[in-house]
Order: C-alpha cells, then structure tokens, then sequence
C-alpha cells in the first residue's frame, strides 16, 4: 500500500486549515509515519502536482488521500495498482488504519468538504 | 393511477429516435442524453436508486419511469424540516407513477443531541453543514451503503461550485476501499429552462411551490423565493457566502478552467 496524502496552498499563500487540522490529527495518531508521500496543491500553481493529481481523480476539494493498493492480486501489472481516493479523512482512516465508524462525524467531514451534498 | 406514458407528451412532436423502444422526438439530445445514461446505468447496476428531493428533480422519476415503469427505485430524504407541501407532492408523485419512495429519516438520538444542545435553528448562527449532516448526508451514507450507485438531479448550473459537473463519476465523498460508489448526474448539462420545458411538455406534477417564487426548494427554515433575476442558489442558505469554501480546489491564474480527467 502505498499512501499518497494532497494538501493545499490557498491562493493567498497560506495553508488550508482543514489541511492544517489533518496533518495535525496524523501527526499526533502516529499514522502520518504510514503517509509516503505528501504532496502540495498550490491554488496558485495549477500545474503543481497536487493540483495536477486533483484533475486526474476527479477530485475538486483538499485535503485528499490517494491510497495506491500495491500488493492487491486481482489487478494485473498492465492496469497497474487499484486506487482508492478518500476526500473524507475519517472513512480514510477507517479503511486504512481500522477502527469503529462515526456515521455522523464522516456525514459532518463529507459535508464540510461537499457543500453542494446539502442541495440533494 | 396514470400509466406514464412512453412517449414525449405533445402531439406535434416529430419521432426520430428511440432508445429501448422509448420514443424521443426531434432536437431533444439533452434528453435522448440522459434517457441513455440512465438505460445503461440501470443494466450496470442492480443496486441503484434515484435520489429525490421532492423539488423539480421529478424530471429524474419521469425519466426513469419511462424505462422501469414503477419499478423505478426512488428514496427521498425527509429531514423532519421539509415544507408540507413538498411531503403532499411526494405523495402525488408516489400516485402518479406508482413508484414506491422509500423515505429515509434522521437518526433519531444524533437528532435529540443537536436540537437539545443548539436549538432548533442553530444553521443560522453556526452554519447549515451541521444540521445537513445530521439530517440529511448520514442518512444518505446508511442508504448509499447499500447501494453500489445512485442517480441524482444535480446540475452544473445550480451553484458555483457545481460547475463541471460530470455526468458520471466515482462518488468519493461516499466510497471506501470496499464498496466504491458511482454517482450519475443525467441532467448535469440541463439547465433549469430545459428541466421546465421538459416538465410542462411531459405535463408531469411539480412542487406547488414553485408556483410561489421557489426555484431550489430544501428545508422549509434554509429556502426561500427568489426573483425572477436572481439565482436559484440565492434562495438557500442565503446567510452564508456560496464561494466561501475553503476546502475546494481553486485554480488561479489560468486561462481555461481546470477540467477534469476521468480515470
């Protein structure tokens, strides 16, 4: 499993704070040790790699997980490994790290990182 | 109960096209679109559903029902907050293609906890994310757990932050390693004049308030009538800034939007 974890650079040069938030909660759970890569999405530099990795998975909010299954058999070489992308750091750290689910605290998080699920 | 009929309402419509033996008339590719998408996602998948809001996303159960009759899966959430008369054209609809509407309702202690600690309007002050989420996106995560894909009535024209909206796409808000969600948008490119065109040629039923200047109807405290000039988006949650959102991804300095690329 290889864990690739996008955070965001505001267009006024200044963190995201959920991103902050985020970092803060892997970095304190021990589980950023577990991160391999953290890569930066510069709103001011659309061609920078967390942008550019944001267009490729159709991903329109940060911070954001892409979790590459490296060691899943059912996926040939050809297509590569299975990627799963998490915009919900909870059920992230569910999936990957395990432990119970809080429907209403992963709702809050989907929420905060999709306004537009309120217009359902 | 009236038979939906098959066929585009309005005599004077010119057939040239059919997809599963529905007929689309002349000059309607927005709807021959989304008749196709629909047809292929209900052979895709066995467990989907329409989402249904009880506003003019009727057009999506119109739809629908033209392929799956009333067969036709429907689940609405009902967040305890909605106008009665969005309830009693629930019920219209429910009559008219006699789809049965399975109503999803809030956790009831989540439910207990927020109104006993904050009140019963406490969006005004804190925001509608909370309240949303407890009334309406849990819900619709215990339902979408036991879906593989649902179908929405989204449109790229109702915010800001729906621009580019696909048509199809991996629902990552609701998707796990386990149990990936897809999410089909069929009127994503539709605007709001094509879904009216489309419900007075078809002559289906709507929402009776959007007879009274409602154009996005959600909970009866967070929608209000806008006017003729202004966006429909302004007529919910019109306390909080639409484009402040800190979480989404914003490109700056580029001289064609980001588009998306599909996996």
């Amino acid at each position: 499993m290889r864990i690739t974890f996008v955070k965001k650079i505001l267009a006024d040069g200044q963190p995201c704070r959920k991103c902050a938030d985020v970092e803060s909660r892997l970095a304190e759970s021990g589980q950023m040790s577990h991160i391999d890569r953290v890569v930066i999405a510069d709103e001011r530099d659309p061609a920078s790699e967390g942008m550019r990795l944001a267009m490729l998975h159709d991903v329109v909010t940060a911070p954001f997980f892409i979790v590459e299954h490296t060691t899943d058999k059912q996926h040939s070489d050809e297509d590569g490994p299975r990627i799963t992308v998490y915009t919900v750091y909870l059920r992230f750290v569910r999936d990957v790290f395990g432990g119970h689910r809080d429907n209403v605290a992963e709702a809050r998080e989907a929420m905060r990182a999709n306004p537009d699920l309120g217009l359902i | 109960m009236a038979e939906p009929s098959p066929n585009i309402a309005g005599s004077d419509t010119r057939v040239s096209t059919s997809i599963g033996g529905i007929a689309v008339a002349e000059g309607r590719s927005a709807e021959l679109e989304a008749l196709r998408l629909l047809e292929d996602a209900f052979g895709a998948f066995d467990r989907i559903a329409v989402s249904f809001s009880g506003a003019e996303d009727v057009v999506l159960v119109d739809l629908g029902a033209r392929i799956l009759g009333s067969d036709l899966p429907v689940f609405s959430l009902d967040t305890g907050r909605l106008h009665p008369q969005t309830h009693r054209f629930m019920e219209t609809v429910r009559d008219h293609y006699g789809v049965a509407i399975e109503t999803l309702a809030p956790d009831p202690d989540e439910l207990v906890d927020l109104v006993r600690d904050k009140g019963l309007f406490s969006f005004y002050r804190d925001g509608h994310g909370e309240c949303c989420a407890i009334r309406k996106i849990e819900p619709l995560g215990r339902k979408l757990r036991e879906l593989d894909a649902w179908i929405t009535g989204q449109r790229a024209d109702q915010s800001v932050t729906r621009e580019g909206l696909p048509t199809s796409q991996d629902d990552l808000a609701f998707s796990s390693a386990d149990h990936p969600v897809k999410k089909f948008n069929p009127l994503a490119n539709w605007s709001g004049r094509d879904v009216w065109d489309y419900i007075r040629r078809r002559e289906i039923p709507y929402n009776p308030l959007h007879d009274q200047g409602y154009r996005s109807i959600g909970c009866e405290p967070c929608t209000r009538p806008v006017g003729p000039h202004q966006h429909e988006r302004e007529g919910r949650w019109w306390w909080e800034n639409v484009a402040d959102k800190e979480c989404g991804l914003h490109a700056q300095n580029v001289a064609e939007p980001l588009r998306i690329i599909d996996r």
